[in-house]
């Protein structure tokens, strides 16, 4: 513990703790451009300058240690001048005139910076110089002549995201952001996390919906998770007027602490799919708008007809709450089958895992954050459940090794110090033999390598990595068909325990768990009931899907967007999309999330839940015990569980 | 004791500021009381009197070889100067062009837009004045006190010629800066 005096206060903080944040605990704000929280200090922008007793020059207070008896001062005429004359200097360097900046106003920290300093102009006259404007990437513009050369963004795609695309060339005045080796950032490795724009400090960095949509102070927030996938990371959802503005990473979120992939920021801004806004039966073979009393009881007459001839299939995107509507009504007419609408059984291989074992097997999404070695398999997740990739990405420059195993190339192949590639039905026979080389029990190299089409020195390596790891993390993908998925992670389970590592399966859309805990985890296969029911929610489904359902059998569809599925339902309900409904979801690690309304359902649209319930009254269906008593029934893969609050 | 006197002029901006001055409304009668309003581009007299002024109010940034005459005597008449607006503060819109060189700007002006034939020309008659790169006011002379803006704010304008009618420098700070 080192004693600290800033601006007359007295505090005893840790060694090491930076001047910066010691203030903060104060209370005391010193203005910065560059520093984050969530990345390591750079000291680039010097806005954050301050007096320290004894010291010849102002210091940086964001890079300096506390040491012991220091006495700082943050608001003397000398460090005002000097963050006056460092404001002078950032803004006259490029365009930084605020008037036709999307982010002025409010949403700029330079600006902000300028106004708390009360500069009414900057005495230096700008350097004309133009610098381009990079408009390649679908999702973000990059705003060359707003850039103050801060580096927040180029540390967050290192540090945070692992993905390296973002640095700099050249030197001085002349230092530019560029993508990889200086090509157009829609052309480069950039995976469209958006993470980069989420940091950025003035309007560099901007989103093609958001900009000129609304500022901070005129938006809406809705603190909430994201349903791109399983991993249910938070977000927050800005809306303004009834309508999506922009969607961030909630940097307090646990899960995710911040950074999210392009499916959950930028891919709900460009939902195109047309939206179903009353029910419909059909009748003389079209379908016509009607009344939801006449719609339900049209429903109702179907299904009561069709007592134990009857196929639910339920999205796994839905919410518990409706799942067990869903749930009740199918047991109380003694459904056939119920399946998702899953069409790999993402979540089947954990289920039946711990079946076997009676008990949680994996491990939480945390461990993969300070491993030191990472096994891949099963899916590419650069591009399916990429917030893992980016947990295991961003530990490389800390030494961890990255082995993949797959049967095509993926995104991790440049990242992986091994890449195996290994046709699905013989990876489970391989891993048994690479657990038998790490046991010892074999030692025949050779007659694997040629068995899998691989390289001795390959498998050396392997059987190196993972020997000599600290911390392994076995990542199992959800890519996998019924056949092999059980049999693959039965090997893994096995080499887990021998490597003493921790086992993770990323399992498939947010609420996959959810719905295997509730009894709804078969694929769907040849439907050939007299009748489907189908809550599909917002789910966007496959040719594939429709295809499974035979001509000729009825279908009551509930599902909020026009789709051929809804086009040959006999019934179809409008239900709410993700951004309209609450509900509870259990996410890939187990974790009771609960996701939160942001936007106003047009009218006559209802919640999935509250759909699905008005059929269930007209049933006279009693609602199955409350979801959460699923919970203790079947033996889940991971440990169940809610966030502590924050 | 008399009034103090006010004078106002427009160089390389697009008027609004003059427009946002107008919009302090029937407060217009309050500032005329306090002070003497002299020439302004808007009513009669269109220069300064040439023993002087209390107040030069400039709006707009300096463009060309005219602008600067007329910031130089507003300057040379006034005691105090005020830099009105982004423009006249920063360079502003007409800044812009900065980005590009003079002669790409005015060829883009007079040679290439599409409602030009081809006998465009850009204009180079002697008794024309002649364009400059887009400054500052404070680049060509010495401003004392500075209103950004795009445009200030109507309240803010009223405040700042207030304050300075009753021979106090205004303070422009906190929200007072924020005109978004």
């Amino acid at each position: 513990m080192v004693k600290i005096t800033i601006d007359g206060k007295t505090i005893e903080v840790e060694r090491g703790t930076t001047i910066l944040n010691v203030a903060r605990e104060l209370g005391i704000e010193i203005p910065t451009l560059c520093d984050h929280p969530e990345l390591t200090p750079y000291g680039g922008c010097r806005l954050c300058l301050v007096e320290i007793e004894g010291f010849r020059t102002l210091q940086p207070s964001c890079t300096l240690p506390a040491s012991n008896d220091m006495v700082v001062h943050t608001n003397t005429e000398k460090v005002r001048d000097a963050r006056k004359f460092i404001l002078s200097m950032i803004f006259s360097e490029r365009n930084h005139f605020c008037p036709y900046c999307q982010v002025s106003g409010g949403d700029c920290d330079l600006q902000n910076a300028a106004y708390a300093e009360g500069m009414t102009h900057w005495p230096i006259m700008p350097n004309w110089k133009p610098y381009p404007v990079d408009g390649s990437h679908p999702f973000i513009v990059l705003e060359h002549n707003r850039c103050i050369l801060c580096r927040q963004c180029i540390r967050a795609c290192n540090e945070l995201v692992g993905n390296f695309t973002l640095s700099f060339e050249e030197r001085g005045a002349d230092s530019n952001l560029v993508a990889d080796l200086g090509i157009p950032l829609g052309e480069s490795s950039c995976v469209g996390c958006g993470t980069c724009i989420q940091v950025c400090p003035t309007g560099s960095l901007i989103d093609r919906w958001s900009a000129y949509q609304g500022k901070e102070t005129e938006v809406e927030k809705t603190n909430t998770i994201c349903h791109g996938c399983s991993i249910g990371c938070g977000i927050n959802i800005l809306t303004r007027d009834n309508r999506l503005v922009r969607i961030e990473g909630d940097w307090d979120a646990k899960i995710n602490g911040g950074v999210l992939c392009d499916v959950g920021r930028f891919h709900p801004m460009v939902e195109q799919r047309e939206r179903l806004l009353t029910p419909m039966v059909r009748t003389n073979g079209q379908l016509k708008p009607t009344s939801w009393d006449d719609a339900i009881s049209a429903a109702a007459e179907k299904i009561k007809n069709s007592r134990g001839n009857l196929f639910g299939v339920a999205s796994t995107r839905l919410s518990m709450e409706a799942l067990n509507e869903f749930k009740s009504i199918c047991d109380a007419y003694d459904a056939k089958s119920i399946a998702s609408t899953e069409e790999f059984p993402a979540v089947s291989a954990p289920f039946k895992v711990a079946e076997a074992y009676g008990k949680a097997f994996e491990s939480k999404m945390d461990e993969i954050k300070d491993a030191d070695c990472y096994l891949l398999i099963g899916e590419d997740t650069t591009k399916d459940h990429q917030v893992v990739s980016f947990f295991a990405k961003r530990q490389i420059p800390f030494g961890a090794k990255l082995v993949q195993i797959s049967e095509i190339s993926t995104g991790l192949d440049n990242f992986s110090d091994e890449s195996l590639l290994i046709e699905k039905d013989m990876q489970s026979k391989f891993i048994d033999a690479l657990e038998n080389l790490l046991r010892k029990k074999s030692d025949k190299v050779e007659e694997i390598a040629k068995l899998y089409k691989l390289n001795t020195l390959q498998i050396e390596n392997v059987v190196h990595i993972l020997s000599s790891a600290k911390k392994v993390v076995i990542i199992f993908g959800s890519r996998y068909d019924f056949n092999n998925s059980f049999e693959v992670l039965s090997s893994l389970v096995s080499l887990n325990e021998q490597l003493k590592g921790k086992l993770i399966t990323t399992k498939g859309n947010i609420n996959s768990t959810g719905a295997s805990l509730i009894g709804i985890s078969e694929t769907v296969e040849n439907v050939d009931s007299e009748i489907a029911i189908l809550a599909i929610g917002d789910e966007k489904l496959s040719q594939n899907f429709s295809k499974k359902f035979k001509k000729g059998i009825s279908s009551i569809i509930f599902s909020s967007y026009i789709s051929p599925l809804t086009a040959n339902s006999d019934i179809v309900f409008p239900v709410q999309n993700w951004l309209e409904e609450n509900g509870s979801f259990i996410n890939s690690d187990g974790h009771i999330l609960k996701s939160k309304a942001a936007l106003e359902a047009p009218e006559g649209v209802f919640s999935n839940e509250e759909s699905l319930s008005k059929l269930a009254k007209v049933l006279n269906v009693d609602k199955h015990d409350r979801w959460k008593d699923y919970l203790k029934k079947t033996p889940a893969p991971v440990v169940i569980n809610k966030y502590r609050s924050k | 004791m008399a009034k103090p006197t006010v004078a106002s002029d427009w160089l390389a901006g697009c008027a609004g500021c003059h427009m946002s001055f107008l919009d302090i409304d029937e407060r217009i009668v309050k500032l005329i009381e306090l002070v003497d309003l002299r020439a302004t581009p808007i009513t009669d007299l269109k220069e300064p009197d040439e023993e002087g002024v209390t107040v030069g109010i400039l709006e707009g940034g300096i463009n060309n070889t005219y602008n600067e005459f007329v910031a130089k005597q507003m300057r040379a008449r006034s005691k105090i100067l005020v830099a009105l607006g982004d423009c006249a503060v920063f360079g502003g819109v007409p800044a812009m062009r900065n980005f590009f060189t003079l002669e790409d700007a005015l060829k883009r002006a007079y040679v290439e837009t599409p409602s030009t034939d081809e006998s465009g020309k850009i204009p180079s008659d002697p008794e024309l004045t002649k364009p400059t790169i887009v400054r500052a006011v404070h680049e060509v002379v010495k401003v004392d006190l500075f209103v950004p803006g795009c445009p200030p704010d109507a309240d803010i304008i009223f405040y700042a010629l207030s304050e300075l009618a009753q021979g106090r420098m205004p303070k422009l700070e906190n929200e007072k800066l924020m005109w978004n």
